[in-house]
């Protein structure tokens, strides 16, 4: 299943000790709003690791990740507003919602080919933007104001959260959500490891690569191609979900072109394709984030030039940087224990290389 | 029979509207390869410029679009000089550059906002008197819209069909490798089709806001519909997507008429769908033969 290697056990080992900070973290006693930020940079890391599969892996043009998640928070905030029934339950159920969702989608664009499926997949989320936020007509009315089914403007509210303030007081109710999320990611990570490192990554790549190769090989491309379109939007939806859930709101402005950016300039900076490039990236460009803060005003001007800078100076992405630079070290440290050392190196890079 | 001209004038505006923003978007992905998610951008360019030449810098009204043309063109040549240039020669290039626009998009927009805010300004280049057919009032402002329209068309169908720049465009569209072992300067050319771009914009962009209203954002659902447009007509057939935007102005005015304005959009899409489903290259497109 896995490609075993160095690699291999370079990916597992930081990955333990990142849960392992992750984890303690809450117990350090940092302010509320580290917490929130840290629980939307889970949540936003999984869609962009699920994105990363579609769009870096396999090389669909898709821009519907926004749409499934919407769809995933919405179905959640629905069930839990008109069925009545638990967040937890309505959660799952959405996950496996979106799914279906996205298969519908990807059966409507995946004849399609580059550029044309960004257009539909685009228009698709811009359609339902636009008839969520001019629903006027009431579904049903609390007291004498009117609701709409989806929102509308306001987004949908009040179908409560995930039972941590009952569970955990007020004060502590944060870090239920904050490990909810943690473990969504971790979850979500693991799934796209799996997924990238198994044959079944191999033949995304070749698709992405090689269209004629590998459909010469018998890789039916719009049967893979909606498989991995199918498989990112379970944990894409499971982030919607829980981002409603979190926040004990969802609106249309998820679909909103700013946010769509902020997480394709995730996926870019982290490095398309790469296995660590959607949490390098998301940390990045939070951090980023975090230090625009202070003006309002040229904050999204900022990304658009950073995503521009990013893609014609490092078309490799930030993971890809690094990878280089890892390689560059372990062969200087290498090189220390002599002329074994060097071939060793030498026999590393090339591996390196075969693999890319 | 009112209701019938009704539709028909909103139908041929908005059909006029959508060819004049797809031209531009189907010639740079038909010469270039390059899917301009700046367009939109392009578009709101214009409209402003021509909003500024007028207010600002007092010129008379029917000055606002040289001025946006202008302007929109040297925005469209120095989107080639500092993104694409350095970015062609990549393989990569088809997909970067998507990401890159994108990114440039949403640059040019936010410059826009801090230029001129968020407060909805009215279009000067537009004329507010009219003349009734049947019974109905009609703006000479949708007239201009459609006879602009149509002389743009045909002035870029001459210039790419007619003159040597044309020639070369062509050329490169057809294949990149080939124009360039004939001498083609492939470099001069992608900025030339930017140039051209950034005009076609302009028009479209100063046609749109004069009847409705100048916004930082205004050119984005445009750009959608005339993505739209190319999808259905095939990428980089131009010809085709003026047929799909005349076709698709007039089934969305009557969509909006019969059934209610919010689900103009929808129905469109729909209608695109289904077509895909049937022709996936579009419906004029032919299987295009990639670049390896």
């Amino acid at each position: 299943m896995f490609e075993t290697g160095p690699n291999w056990r370079r990916d597992a080992a930081f990955g333990v000790v990142l849960i392992a900070v992750m984890i303690a973290i809450p117990f350090l006693g940092p302010s509320r709003y580290f917490i929130g930020q840290l629980t939307l940079f889970f949540i936003w890391a999984t869609v962009v690791s699920q994105w990363n599969l579609v769009f870096g892996v396999a090389g669909i043009f898709s821009l519907a990740q926004m749409a499934i998640f919407a769809f995933g928070g919405f179905a959640t905030g629905m069930m839990g507003l008109y069925l009545g029934i638990s967040l937890w339950f309505a959660l799952v159920l959405a996950g496996v919602g979106s799914i279906l969702f996205s298969i519908i989608i990807g059966l409507a664009c995946l004849r399609l080919r580059g550029p044309y499926v960004a257009l539909l997949t685009l228009a698709i989320a811009q359609v339902m933007y636009l008839l969520i936020i001019t629903d006027t007509a009431c579904f049903y009315m609390e007291g004498v104001t009117c609701r709409n089914f989806t929102g509308g403007t306001r987004g949908l509210a009040k179908f409560g959260d995930f039972g941590f303030r009952e569970m955990l007081g007020r004060r502590e109710y944060l870090k239920g959500d904050y490990y909810l999320s943690l473990f969504l990611l971790v979850l979500a990570t693991v799934f796209s490891f799996a997924i990238i490192r198994s044959p079944l990554g191999f033949a995304f790549r070749a698709l992405r690569d090689n269209p004629e190769y590998g459909v010469s090989r018998g890789l039916n491309r719009f049967k893979y191609q909606l498989l991995v379109f199918a498989m990112s939007a379970f944990f894409t939806g499971l982030a919607g979900g829980v981002f409603a859930g979190h926040f004990r709101v969802i609106g249309a402005n998820v679909l909103s072109l700013p946010l769509l950016l902020f997480l394709i300039s995730m996926m870019v900076v982290g490095g398309l394709g790469r296995a660590w490039g959607p949490i390098l990236g998301a940390a990045l460009v939070m951090l980023a984030d975090e230090g625009m803060k202070d003006f309002v005003e040229i904050r999204n001007m900022g990304y658009g030039a950073l995503i521009v800078a990013i893609v014609v100076l490092l078309p490799q992405g930030a993971a890809g940087g690094l990878e280089q630079v890892w390689e560059w070290g372990r062969r200087q440290v290498l090189a220390l224990w002599g002329g074994t050392g060097r071939l060793a190196a030498r026999r590393g890079a090339a591996g390196e290389e075969r693999r890319e | 029979m009112e209701t019938f001209v009704q539709i028909l004038v909103s139908g041929l505006t908005l059909g006029a509207m959508y060819a004049a923003s797809t031209i531009g978007l189907s010639l740079v992905w038909g010469a270039m390869g390059v899917l301009n998610m700046a367009h939109g951008a392009l578009l709101t360019i214009g409209g402003y410029a021509s909003y500024s030449a007028v207010i600002h810098l007092g010129l008379p009204w029917y000055l606002g679009l040289p001025a946006a043309i202008i302007v929109s063109f040297i925005v469209g040549l120095l989107i080639y000089h500092i993104i694409f240039r350095f970015m062609y020669r990549h393989p990569a290039f088809e997909t970067n550059v998507i990401i890159a626009t994108v990114g440039l998009a949403i640059f040019l927009e936010q410059v826009t906002l801090l230029i001129y805010g968020a407060y909805p300004f009215l279009q000067p280049f537009s004329i507010e008197e009219g003349f009734f057919v049947s019974g109905v009032f009609i703006r000479f402002q949708n007239v201009v819209i459609l006879v602009l329209a149509v002389v743009t068309m045909l002035l870029v169908a001459a210039l790419l069909s007619r003159t040597r720049m044309g020639r070369a465009i062509r050329a490169t569209a057809l294949n990149r490798e080939a124009a360039q072992l004939m001498g083609v300067n492939v470099g001069r050319v992608f900025a030339q089709v930017m140039g051209i771009a950034g005009v076609v914009a302009a028009i479209s962009g100063v046609m749109l806001s004069s009847i409705t209203t100048l916004a930082p954002t205004m050119g984005y659902d445009p750009m959608l519909k005339a993505f739209i447009i190319c999808v259905i007509a095939g990428l980089g057939n131009v010809p085709g997507a003026l047929i799909a935007a005349f076709v698709l102005g007039l089934f969305e005015s009557v969509v909006q008429f019969a059934v209610g304005v919010r689900f103009g959009f929808p129905a469109l899409l729909l209608l695109v769908i289904i077509a895909l489903i049937w022709r996936p290259y579009g419906v004029f497109g032919r299987r295009q033969v990639r670049r390896v």
